[in-house]
């Protein structure tokens, strides 16, 4: 036991000295510029695991190893950035956390305060270097303190580009999953706002009377093709309201869309083209919606608190612990390469890293070589074809061949 | 790198509450930073800097370039050397943990164990070949006598395309004629029940209602998952409670996470009822799988059903073997009971 600890402090001091110090520290430099020569995974996720036994095991207190941990988030931040990789998502602390002793989930959001406020003091340093810090997760659940913290933090690097740092701070996967549908589902039951033509657009302030009269001159000439006219005018509307081009306005497709939509459309298709352009007020009883058929895989991807990130690479879990514990289940599920490694986080450092990255390296090459040897890149294809048959929507075409 | 006299300055600055003023930690941080005319934001400022020194920066591209090659080669020979290591492992434990078709042997073999997963799944991956259908056929069909022999109640296997769905009742007289060859005769057999989501439950009407005290106690229930049970069930869900909320019939706040749970599995755990008997479609399993098992190169979901992993342990057989061969592991054995001892947080020995 004695010989052991002087082992070890006899190892520090050995590594503390400057000339060893200084060689380590080009020796890295030397592997992440390396490393940056192959191709980089640009999104990389960790789930930071092991603070609290790696503090029992080392016998120091649980706090004392969080605060290791945030070294070791610091360390292998620095990794992943100078070597290319442009999102790194973290799990910070889950929901499901807050069952913890009050005492530490006191410090560790006293920890995530103080750090997010000191990086918010060094705004100009952080814009200089790019880095955007995001937050995920249910922020109403924090204390208004912490949530001010984050806040400033978000907004100070919000203008930053090129590198993001997401911090799941009260996450679990199914909330966010839950989230997404729960968005994806209001938004389409907003009602689309009336359609504008031209001539009666918001910007052009005409008296409301002279414009009622020429809806009731424009309605008896108007009824003959309102088939064709309306179909085309909001397909307009849709496109302009919804930047995302595959939407489609519901009533104009709901003749020729599918059996269980289609009573829903007679009902709406009468009620808008009695109340066409301009009564605002009425026709809120039979509202036009997006059809809810043009909801894709893309379109709650796209409602995920990851949307602008690249796919997920590679998922890192250290400690051993074998499990996602609802972390990021949406985006690893597909083509992520999970690795669960059997150090705890406050130990994690590139030297455990660098294997996991030759790996993924190695296997992204091979099959850039050799697409069939792998198999899944023909895979992947199957399944982007398969995306655009739903995408594209039958009725739109008819509509548009009218 | 950190020196350790900065380090030790930091983590006093945390400890005490003695609070170094922003200023004193910007000149603590400014030896690590990076140039910022490295950045390539910069692009104006770089140039000129690489202007200034085209043969440094020349110099440091080529030896990063021969470092990444060498770094390689050397990882992978390391890799061949590991794998070779493993792939005799492996052999040595095909060789000592065969099964015989003998479920009692199977059962000697996870008895030691101090916990079994309930719900058992597997990924399993469609090779190229003509006979491909056929191999993973019979791959399930072995994958469920295990199953049962080691007394686990639910199977369920994901296949990527989902061809095995297309072919339920071939796949039944399969695993009944696979676990006949293990257990003999159909009265001694496990009940077997096999369904897909959206699919009625496929059973054959039992002939061991005969002589019940001979039957054998132990069922199994199979289910085959596939790609169209991963987002693509999310998104008719999606659409469904859309429709709804548009009718009014239910309002975005109603949706919880215990609603998408309770529909999600309802996928799962109640098949679609089927026309001729009604009583065929009583199957309760756990929807969440305690242990799933990778036979592949590496850890790759592939579309797995995501909502219901997310306790599940994982583990991949090829892990630490080959992941030369590029098709996925074949599905043997060993790697099934490697899994089970890794669950069970055990290791496993040469020699029973």
């Amino acid at each position: 036991m004695a010989t052991s600890m002087h082992l070890s402090r006899l190892r520090k001091w050995f590594l503390a000295s400057p000339p060893i110090e200084y060689a380590i520290s080009h020796l890295r430099e030397l592997l992440v510029g390396a490393l940056k020569q192959g191709p980089v995974p640009q999104h990389v996720a960790f789930v930071m695991d092991g603070n609290r036994r790696f503090a029992r095991t080392h016998g120091i207190e649980t706090v004392e190893g969080h605060n290791l941990g945030f070294e070791a988030l610091a360390r292998i931040l620095e990794v992943c950035y100078k070597s290319g990789v442009k999102v790194v998502t973290i799990y910070a602390f889950s929901i499901e956390n807050f069952k913890r002793s009050k005492f530490e989930v006191d410090a560790l959001m006293e920890m995530a305060k103080v750090k997010l406020s000191q990086m918010a003091q060094h705004g100009d340093l952080l814009d200089s270097y790019g880095a955007k810090v995001r937050v995920l997760g249910r922020l109403d659940l924090l204390k208004p303190d912490v949530l001010e913290a984050v806040n400033r933090a978000v907004d100070m690097t919000s203008r930053n580009g090129d590198r993001v740092l997401n911090i799941c701070f009260p996450y679990t996967s199914r909330d966010e999953i839950t989230t997404a549908v729960r968005d994806t589902v209001s938004e389409y039951s907003r009602p689309l706002k009336p359609i504008c033509s031209p001539s009666t657009g918001p910007r052009t302030p005409f008296s409301e009377s002279h414009i009622a009269l020429n809806i009731q001159a424009q309605r008896t000439e108007h009824n003959s093709d309102t088939e064709s006219t309306s179909g085309s005018s909001e397909d307009g509307n849709g496109n302009t309201k919804q930047d995302r081009s595959r939407n489609k306005v519901y009533e104009s497709g709901s003749s020729f869309s599918s059996s269980t939509t289609l009573h829903l459309g007679q009902q709406d298709g009468p009620g808008t083209k009695t109340s066409t352009p301009l009564t605002e007020g009425t026709d809120t009883d039979n509202p036009a919606f997006v059809s809810p058929e043009t909801i894709s895989r893309q379109t709650l991807t796209d409602h995920m608190l990851t949307k602008d990130n690249p796919p997920l690479d590679v998922l890192v879990r250290t400690s051993g612990v074998e499990r996602l514990s609802d972390f990021m289940l949406w985006q690893c599920h597909e083509d992520t390469e999970i690795v669960f490694l059997n150090v705890m986080w406050p130990e994690f450092d590139l030297w455990h890293f660098i294997p996991v990255l030759l790996g993924w390296q190695r296997r992204i090459s091979k099959s850039k070589q050799n697409p069939d040897a792998e198999g899944d890149f023909d895979g992947e294809g199957s399944v982007s074809a398969e995306e655009d048959d739903g995408i594209i929507l039958r009725p739109d075409n008819k509509v548009k061949g009218m | 790198m950190v020196s350790h006299r900065d380090q030790e300055v930091f983590r006093e600055d945390f400890r005490n509450r003695r609070r170094l003023s922003a200023t004193e930690r910007e000149a603590l941080l400014k030896p690590y930073l990076p140039d910022p005319s490295d950045l390539p934001q910069r692009k104006s400022r770089k140039a000129s800097i690489s202007r200034k020194t085209p043969v440094r920066t020349f110099l440091k591209s080529q030896i990063h370039q021969l470092t990444y090659t060498i770094i390689h080669i050397f990882f992978g020979i390391a890799i061949r050397f590991i794998q070779s290591y493993h792939a005799v492992v492996d052999r040595i434990f095909a060789i000592v943990y065969y099964h015989h078709r003998t479920p009692e042997l199977i059962r000697k073999d996870v008895k030691g164990l101090k916990r079994l997963p309930e719900h058992l799944s597997v990924i399993l991956s469609l090779r190229k070949e003509d006979d491909a259908l056929a191999v993973l056929m019979d791959e399930v069909a072995e994958l469920a006598a295990w199953s049962t022999a080691s007394g686990i109640p639910t199977l369920s296997v994901y296949e990527k395309t989902g061809i095995l769905k297309s072919c339920i009742p071939t796949l039944y007289e399969l695993v009944t004629s696979k676990l006949s060859s293990y257990y003999g005769t159909p009265s001694q057999q496990p009940k077997l029940q096999l369904f897909a989501p959206h699919h009625p439950v496929y059973q054959t009407s039992t002939p061991t209602d005969t002589d019940p005290s001979k039957s054998n106690p132990e069922s199994l229930t199979l289910l085959l998952l596939s790609s169209t049970d991963g987002r693509e069930t999310f998104v008719d869900l999606t659409k469904t409670l859309a429709e709804m909320s548009q009718n009014g019939k239910v309002s975005p706040q109603d949706i919880t996470p215990e609603l998408v749970d309770a529909e999600i599995s309802e996928i799962t755990t109640h098949p679609a009822q089927s026309d001729d008997d009604g009583d065929g479609a009583s199957v309760f399993i756990k929807p969440e799988p305690d242990l799933l098992l990778v036979f592949g190169p590496f850890l790759k979901l592939d579309g797995y059903p995501p909502w219901h992993i997310r306790l599940t342990e994982m583990y991949c057989t090829g892990d630490t073997g080959n992941g030369l061969t590029g098709y996925g592991e074949a599905v043997e054995y060993q790697g099934f009971v490697q899994g089970l001892w890794h669950f069970a947080g055990a290791q496993m020995r040469f020699g029973r």
